[in-house]
């Protein structure tokens, strides 16, 4: 793994991106608009499932579209994420924040896609009640948040 | 008028509030992260209501209840993200007053406050006339697709001044 990592971190596109400023700034830029898409599809499809905003709206129709803006903004902020950590990633894989966060990220696109995805779909066809899926999606993403923010603090 | 902006930011820089922001070991990182999550909550909000406004999303809810039922979520967010920001400010304004991306940023900020005006004043007459159509009229649309550049531009310009502002 620590030879893996070096290469990535001796590869041109880290070399690059390590050396510009701007670059650093675009790319840290973008990781925050795929988070902050991430954000609020996740708050407007779970606040639907715990029946706190459109209660009276078919849960399909409110959530549909925020569906595709959780896997849009995960998307954006895993290419910046990863863009970003490459000419340092042997020191931040070592940080046990961001071994936490990856933790939590994965956990929380496996809770996605496994179970939250069909609670969001409003056909009733999921074991959790629709409130619960919707609380533990929330809770999920915002450690992951919390964990990104502590990382930007500890690092 | 620079002169004068100047000299306000200076003394913004010399109150407690400034020299703790400036000073402060952690202060200035909480700030910031508080600031990202206050930002990530209120245009993570209001873009669902710009895509309604598109028409991309809830095009069976009308526009006026997607308003009512996210607003106060949005505003929650502003007023988090406006707090830490102007605290952050207070340590680093004549820096700021100086730096290309924190004016681009404060614009893109008044011109999201403007589209919002725009829409309250004129737009949103129309809108709610319209009784739940899923598509609505160019002026909807444009309001929608305005305010989602405008808060794209503030979050890219936003991660650009601490690449080229602070000394931390």
């Amino acid at each position: 793994m620590t030879s893996f990592f070096a290469r990535i971190e001796a590869s041109g596109i880290a070399t690059t991106i390590s050396q510009s400023v701007p670059l650093n700034g675009v790319l840290s830029g973008l990781h925050l608009v795929g988070l902050t898409l991430l954000v609020g599809s996740v708050l407007v499809s779970s606040l639907r499932l715990f029946g706190v905003v459109l209660p009276h709206e078919p849960v399909a129709e409110v959530t549909r579209a925020a569906r595709r803006g959780i896997v849009l903004g995960l998307a954006i902020s895993v290419a910046s994420g990863l863009l970003l950590l490459s000419p340092r990633i042997s020191r931040a894989s070592a940080n046990y924040i961001f071994q936490l966060k990856m933790l939590l990220l994965c956990a929380a696109a496996a809770f996605h896609f496994a179970i939250y995805r069909n609670a969001a779909r409003g056909t009733g066809r999921t074991w959790l009640p629709p409130w619960v899926a919707g609380t533990l999606g929330l809770m999920l993403w915002s450690a992951v948040v919390l964990a990104g923010a502590a990382f930007i603090l500890i690092e | 008028m620079a002169a004068t902006i100047l000299h306000a930011c200076g003394w913004i820089e010399q109150t407690p509030l400034g020299v703790f922001v400036r000073e402060s070991q952690y202060a200035f990182l909480v700030l910031v992260a508080i600031h990202i999550a206050g930002l990530a909550l209120s245009a993570g909000t209001v873009v669902w209501f710009d895509l309604r406004l598109l028409g991309v999303s809830m095009r069976g809810v009308p526009a006026p209840a997607v308003y009512r039922q996210l607003m106060p979520w949005f505003f929650a967010g502003f007023l988090v993200m406006f707090v830490s920001g102007g605290t952050l400010l207070s340590g680093f304004a004549t820096a700021a007053y100086g730096n290309a991306y924190f004016r681009v940023k404060v614009s893109a900020l008044l011109l999201a406050g403007v589209n919002a005006l725009v829409y309250h004043l004129v737009t949103a007459r129309r809108v709610a006339r319209m009784d739940g159509a899923a598509t609505l009229p160019w002026p909807a649309r444009a309001a929608g697709l305005l305010s989602i550049a405008a808060w794209t531009i503030v979050i890219l310009a936003g991660r650009m001044i601490s690449y080229t502002l602070y000394s931390h």
